[in-house]
């Protein structure tokens, strides 16, 4: 049963990735992808990590989408203004995607996993919010504290960039 | 080290508040006082081996003398800074905040440990680059060269992500020396080819923000568009930590497999050497002709951690010193030169020695650096440098770096020439420039230590 | 799932597939019911009578954007407020340090938040998340019109309304 789920968000994953990148329209480019994070959260859960799962919904397919169409809206972009990219850049795209593919495959291909698919030391509850939660909040404490530094300059940098000037155009 | 973090995160949410001062007098020197605070701090780490919060950081004295730099670079940035924006609105307190911010993120990339910790310190450092590039907002130029440098960033953070978790899936760990104890023990069964997939994404994703060839693409138009205050900090600080962090994950976790990986780093900086030094022979900007000599100089610093061996990290360090002092000083007399003669290009320059005998001094010093000219600090970095590739027997890199070299004296010296022999036909051009007194400090010191490095190289060598 | 039975996400994964067919379904049914004749008029959008005039498009105010980034920042923070909640009270932490671990917890948990409500308070007093209006310009035109004048017609007006 898990097999076949697994299959079938594999399958729905990659359909609405693709559809992502082929939509015309940049809205439904957003709404693919809203699609491709719901199956990403499906196999989350699949990996029994069921926080990581309400966090990528919460954080990437609600808030961070928000911020996608926005700046949709900001560009303005239509169909219509859509460069048409020469023969060229696409022969490129394509080399060069189908390349890193195929280095991907080869190299997965024959992965050993043994590291981490070893029975002995495979535990279940890895990705459950206890786990994760003990070690965020012992071992990796000093990133965590430090990664609230980096959403500072973040934040400071945004409402400095999006300050409204003396003497600017506001509409 | 870890102190000298906590206190510079903690320095920059102060400045923040000190926006909220009426009086803006104190900014500056209230600054340089946090980083050298942070400086003295770094420095009682030295002759130490500390590991910080479970092998998150670690302390020893090339770290040590890493963080210095980069300290020492912000301390020399920020008196530029002075005078550099007319605009009373200027939000300069934010402009002090996210540069110590910064600072951490750089000093993170030094003193890793563990593969986190570089993910966040290079996230922190580029995307307060990322701001700062287009902190100038009433210019397009600088909006481009944030939006270029954010996603093109942004994408290769991507990448390197992805080797991240490639080498996690085969290693099961995200510890430098845990990385290291895979290879040792899996080069006896055959390492798995996703160990090496992820080191090649993860070595994409650093030299990428090197601004090494292939991936120097965005580097003109985004040293160019930066205000040039924020260029010089993008071309000493993150070049400077950029090259500790590759360097630190190379010789600590990937010694054992180098026969994989230097063949890549040998071919890249060839790369960087010919597209850097070549472009920046047609260039007519000297902001833009100084962005293809930080590819240049990416180029000839590869070569140093592709010749991994005993004495690379010194060499390293000494070439990452002298290229800084001589970036500041390019920088600085740039920023002169832009705001009193109104160009980046190298008639702006036409005559200044006969005006400003100091600037066009600091400046030739500063480019004899950069070219590798004898009795500077950039000779010494060259020459270490090759010694190290003629030791490794890399004798190709050699040939290509040498004569790079010399295409390097020659549009490094068309400002020069620019500066002694011709003669300024503008009498509007011909008007002194007035130094101001944080200028002529910043470049004393830089033009001294160039100097000092290029007489007495045993002075820092010594120690390494 | 191995034992066949239906864990929590199976039932949210019939939920979901029960949501889908049962809007397919519904749509499938108007189709086949209703009748089906188009023309210009009905397939516009409905904009409250008005004609549809250019894009619903148009670009829009950069103070949006910065609530929204601030809003996904506190979001993510809020993201690690959730094991920090789970493990803050950690009965084998707590007694394995003593009873130190709850404080440490707490004391980690504040920094994290400390710093970034520092941000925020650094971005609300600087007024970056005030509201900015379009400047209102008065005129100072200057009407011919006597306001007595329209006193008068209002008086004279007044019995008959």
């Amino acid at each position: 049963m898990a097999d076949k789920i697994f299959y079938f968000l594999t399958f729905l994953s990659l359909i609405s990735a693709m559809l992502v990148i082929f939509s015309r329209n940049p809205v439904h480019s957003v709404l693919y992808l809203i699609l491709t994070f719901f199956c990403l959260s499906g196999h989350y859960i699949l990996l029994n990590a069921q926080f990581l799962a309400a966090v990528n919904i919460i954080v990437y397919a609600g808030a961070i989408m928000v911020l996608f169409l926005f700046v949709i809206m900001f560009l303005n972009l239509r169909e219509d203004t859509e460069p048409r990219k020469g023969m060229a850049a696409k022969l490129a795209a394509v080399v060069s995607g189908g390349l890193l593919l195929l280095i991907m495959v080869a190299a997965l291909r024959t992965a050993d996993m043994s590291t981490l698919n070893n029975p002995a030391s495979f535990d279940s509850q890895i990705g459950l919010v206890e786990n994760l939660g003990r070690v965020l909040f012992t071992d990796f404490l000093l990133p965590f504290e430090l990664a609230s530094v980096l959403f500072l300059v973040a934040m400071v940098g945004a409402v400095m960039l999006g300050k409204r000037e003396a003497g600017e155009r506001n509409f | 080290m870890f102190y000298s973090v906590v206190l510079l995160s903690i320095f920059g949410i102060l400045n923040l508040f000190l926006g909220f001062l009426k009086s803006r007098a104190w900014l500056l020197p209230v600054t340089l006082l946090f980083l050298a605070t942070a400086l003295v701090v770094t420095l009682t780490d030295w002759n130490k081996s500390l590991f910080f919060w479970n092998y998150m950081m670690s302390t020893d004295n090339v770290s040590v003398a890493f963080a210095t730099i980069i300290i020492v670079s912000a301390m020399l940035i920020l008196p530029l800074s002075r005078f550099y924006f007319p605009n009373a609105a200027a939000p300069v307190p934010e402009y002090y905040a996210i540069l110590l911010f910064s600072v951490v993120g750089a000093i993170l990339m030094v003193t890793y440990e563990n593969i986190i910790m570089l993910f966040l310190g290079l996230e922190t450092l580029s995307i307060a680059m990322y701001i700062l590039a287009g902190s100038d907002k009433r210019n397009p130029r600088s909006h481009e060269a944030a939006l270029k440098y954010f996603l093109m960033g942004a994408f290769a953070t991507g990448i390197l992500l992805f080797g991240v978790a490639m080498l996690y899936g085969a290693t099961g760990t995200f510890n430098l020396s845990g990385l290291a104890q895979y290879v040792r023990t899996t080069l006896v069964n055959g390492a798995s080819p996703m160990l090496y997939l992820g080191l090649t994404l993860v070595l994409i994703g650093i030299l990428f923000k090197l601004s090494v060839a292939p991936f120097h693409f965005w580097t003109p138009d985004v040293y160019d568009g930066t205000p040039t205050l924020f260029t010089a900090f993008m071309a000493t600080v993150v070049k400077t930590a950029g090259f500790a962090a590759l360097y630190k994950i190379l010789s600590v976790s990937f010694t054992g497999i180098y026969s994989v990986w230097w063949i890549t780093l040998a071919a890249t900086s060839v790369l960087t050497l010919l597209i850097g030094n070549i472009t920046a022979v047609y260039q007519q900007s000297f902001k833009r002709m100084l962005a293809y000599s930080s590819i240049s100089h990416a180029g000839y610093l590869l070569i140093a951690v592709t010749a991994m061996g005993q004495t690379s990290q010194s060499s390293i360090l000494f070439y990452s010193l002298a290229y800084t002092l001589a970036t500041i000083t390019s920088f600085a007399v740039l920023i002169l030169v832009n705001e009193n003669r109104a160009g980046e290009s190298f008639s702006a320059f036409n005559g200044l020695a006969r005006h400003n005998p100091f600037l066009a001094f600091a400046l030739t010093v500063a480019m004899c650096s950069l070219a590798g000219i004898p009795l500077t600090g950039g000779f010494f970095g060259k020459f270490y440098i090759f010694i190290n590739a003629l030791e490794k027997g890399l004798l190709f890199l050699l040939v290509v770096a040498v004569l790079m070299s010399a295409v390097g004296i020659y549009y490094y010296f068309r400002v020069v020439i620019a500066m002694y022999m011709r003669g300024s036909d503008d009498n509007a051009v011909a008007d002194r420039i007035i130094v101001p007194k944080s200028y002529a400090a910043v470049l004393a010191i830089t033009t001294f230590l160039t100097i000092l490095l290029g007489v007495a190289p045993d002075l820092l060598v010594r120690y390494f | 799932m191995q034992s066949g039975e239906l864990s929590a996400f199976g039932t949210i994964l019939l939920f979901i597939i029960g949501g889908i067919l049962f809007f397919g379904v519904a749509m499938l049914t108007a189709r086949l019911l209703r009748p089906h004749r188009p023309n210009a008029e009905k397939l516009s959008s409905y904009e409250c009578g008005e004609e549809v005039a250019g894009s619903a498009w148009g670009p829009f105010n950069v103070r949006y954007y910065i609530v929204a980034l601030v809003f996904i920042l506190f979001d993510v923070e809020l993201a690690f407020l959730f094991p920090w909640a789970v493990v803050f009270g950690d009965h084998k932490l707590d007694v394995a340090s003593g009873g130190l671990w709850s404080w440490y917890a707490l004391a980690e948990m504040f920094i994290f938040v400390a710093i970034l409500a520092l941000g925020l308070s650094y971005a609300w007093v600087k007024g970056h998340l005030d509201w900015v209006r379009p400047q209102t310009r008065p005129s100072d035109w200057q009407s011919k019109v006597p306001a007595q004048l329209y006193d008068r017609v209002n008086e004279k007006y007044k019995s008959s309304r």
